[in-house]
């Protein structure tokens, strides 16, 4: 389905390939370049817009993993973003470690922190653990809101990220090290799924019970995906941490998980260009609406009470998850292969 | 078979002493009640907090039972009521007795709209995207909430008298004893409706075996559609009741999810977990909040719940009185 006609496959190796013919590749050289060279042709807001995007997609990919692979749904992803983004700043800034070592150190710390929350998972599971979830977040806001080291309410200034002296400070250096990184979690992202544990994952989610009837051991396999999941999100944290150089509790609010969810079902469950899709898409959304629609619902509607039309924003994200969930529940990367699709074998409908 | 019955009657040792313990610790909290003016109205104001969320829950629990379906929205359901009882009582100025009944009829508006345009066409699917599209629902209700009130708090207008009264030397104030009379009230005409009217019947019938209710001909979407309605209405008569003490404010999300612990203690399907769970968790929160926060941090009681709901995780899942389900391949 996704090979042009006549290519065949007649090695394990060419089955098995992400990227299988020379178009194929010309196209991702292609888009790789295009986006290794945006700073070039993108204005300093449109950057930080896009770093944002760059770090929402490692932390919606790493929730892609839990849910959309291994079928574990977490409603406390800006949490476990918060775990990330608190301990990097911590060690950077109270133990004075290097950025690298925050980045690595974040990950680990949210991915055990998911661990921990992720415990409950080996005995319930849908809405059960959705609700556990919810809990690990509002307990974590809670610890992060009152603990003296975090800052609490007001927050804490974080240095800006630095490898050996090199400090990420302009829009162009944190794009190309937050892109980078992105790239590299995508690439990871897309691989370790079509591993045994990636496999292992896809049985879990499609039926826990067959799946340990298989031989699949599911404590181990589910506590690695929340590990995983969660370990995303720490280094989305540290990325954010010290690329926005302020942190405050309300930035990773329980509105914050819901619109993760809503992101990977938008992108689509289970496929892993779905959060990246999803991502932009919604992010995207957010600056049409900030930038074009609210201003504009602000000038003409005077009749309303001032700050009404920052309900705009929320009540369309709802809008759209409800929307893709009743129309297109595969999410938009079902559609973009059929898009695919349809211009291959144009003009003959299959 | 002798195993069976040596097992029978060691549930039966368990249950006795179980009943034993819990009389127990309630004559030692109505004890503590007579002795200590503090603990009566820490016991009070808990009483009251977890009549409300034991509603709110209830209303979780109307729609879990009749279609399985995880209504993750409940807080922003319990806000907009509350708003929109704020409009009606205080800025259209119409008195309890007009405004009221307004806003529940708007609750089965809401409850309707709900499960008709949102639900409805995602019967049967995967229950990932029923949580999602519950969530989604949410978030679109909060952005309304913040595009019609933009204001973050507002009063409603004094519902029930404020005169305090003393008992002891404790001074409690009237209004949680109005709101724990009619939570109580409201879980008496549930238990009559779900006992004898026709609806109720099939409700109960439907949340049993859903394939049998449709095969004896009782129309399960119009049952989905009530069950909605109804949740809709006990949450907004929740939300209203704990706006009239605490004031409106967007921390009602966070109650309506505090409801979730309720649910969860209880468990998912029961009514009377719901009613004996709301309760347990009000009093602890109350509890909490009273001795734990020179203790521990700030803010221990908005956390208690939430505590509650991982300690219900770990230990017994299935909650209280909650059925436990074996699955088959």
């Amino acid at each position: 389905m996704s090979l042009p006609c006549g290519i065949r496959n007649l090695t394990y190796a060419q089955d098995m390939a992400i990227v299988r013919t020379k178009t194929q590749w010309g196209m991702l050289l292609g888009l790789l370049v295009v986006v290794f060279t945006a700073p070039l042709y993108l204005s300093n807001y449109w950057l930080g817009v896009f770093n944002l995007i760059g770090i929402t997609i490692i932390a919606a990919t790493g929730l892609n993993i839990l849910t959309g692979y291994c079928g574990q749904l977490s409603i406390g992803h800006a949490g476990f973003i918060a775990v990330g983004a608190y301990t990097s700043a911590i060690l950077t800034t109270r133990f004075e470690m290097p950025f690298l070592v925050g980045l690595i150190c974040a990950g680990l710390m949210a991915g055990v922190i998911g661990i921990i929350f992720g415990l409950p998972s080996m005995r319930v599971k849908g809405f059960y653990l959705a609700i556990t979830t919810i809990a690990a977040q509002f307990i974590i806001m809670w610890i992060i809101n009152q603990w003296g080291w975090t800052g609490g309410q007001l927050g804490m200034t974080v240095p800006f990220a630095s490898i050996g002296g090199y400090i990420f400070k302009s829009g162009q250096s944190q794009f190309y090290l937050i892109i980078g990184i992105t790239v590299l979690c995508v690439f990871i992202a897309k691989n370790l799924v079509r591993t045994r544990v990636g496999r292992a994952f896809i049985a879990i989610r499609d039926n826990d019970l067959a799946a340990e009837v298989m031989g699949v051991n599911l404590t181990y396999y589910k506590l690695m995906a929340f590990f995983i999941g969660c370990f995303f999100a720490g280094i989305a944290g540290s990325l954010f941490a010290h690329w926005n150089i302020t942190l405050t509790p309300e930035q990773f609010s329980f509105k914050n998980s819901i619109l993760y969810v809503g992101i990977i079902i938008i992108g689509g469950l289970g496929k892993s260009v779905g959060p990246i899709l999803g991502v932009l898409f919604i992010n995207l959304l957010k600056e049409v609406l900030t930038i074009n629609v609210v201003p504009f619902l602000e000038d003409k509607l005077t009749m309303f009470p001032s700050g009404f039309a920052s309900g705009v924003t929320p009540m369309l994200f709802g809008l759209v998850i409800v929307l893709f969930l009743i129309l297109e529940p595969r999410g938009i990367a079902h559609r973009w292969n059929l898009i695919k699709a349809s211009y291959r074998l144009w003009p003959f409908s299959y | 078979m002798e195993g069976m019955t040596k097992k029978a009657r060691l549930k039966k040792i368990l249950k006795y002493t179980l009943w034993t313990l819990l009389g127990v610790v309630i004559a030692f909290f109505v004890f503590l009640c007579v002795v200590n003016a503090d603990f009566l109205q820490f016991t009070i104001t808990g009483l009251s907090v977890g009549m409300v969320y034991a509603l709110i829950a209830l209303g979780f629990v109307l729609v879990w039972k009749a279609s399985s379906v995880a209504n993750l929205a409940l807080g922003q359901i319990v806000l907009i009521s509350s708003w929109f009882s704020y409009t009606m009582l205080a800025q259209a100025g119409l008195p309890a007795y007009i405004g009221l009944p307004i806003v529940v009829l708007f609750a089965l508006f809401l409850g309707w709209v709900i499960e008709r345009f949102a639900l409805r066409p995602l019967i049967a699917q995967p229950i990932l995207s029923l949580i999602a599209v519950t969530l989604g629902i949410g978030y679109f209700l909060e952005g309304l909430i913040t595009f019609i009130w933009p204001l973050s708090t507002a009063g409603l207008p004094e519902l029930f008298p404020k005169e305090v009264i003393h008992i002891g030397s404790a001074v409690i104030s009237q209004e949680y004893l109005w709101v724990i009379g009619i939570c109580l009230l409201v879980f008496i005409a549930l238990t009559v409706f779900f006992r004898y009217h026709r609806m109720g019947i099939a409700m109960r019938a439907t949340a049993d075996d859903q394939t049998a209710v449709q095969a004896c001909g009782i129309p399960v979407t119009r049952v989905f559609s009530t069950s909605w309605m109804f949740a809709c209405v006990v949450a907004a008569i929740g939300g209203v009741l704990i706006s009239s003490i605490g004031g409106i404010t967007h921390g009602l999300v966070e109650t309506g999810l505090k409801a979730f612990s309720v649910v969860i203690l209880g468990g998912l399907d029961s009514f009377i977990g719901a009613i004996v769970a709301g309760p347990i968790i009000g009093l602890a929160e109350t509890y909490g909040g009273g001795y734990l926060t020179t203790y521990l941090w700030a803010g221990v009681r908005d956390i208690i719940p939430f505590v509650i709901i991982i300690i219900v995780m770990v230990i017994k899942p299935f909650g209280l009185f909650g059925e436990e389900r074996i699955e088959r391949i």
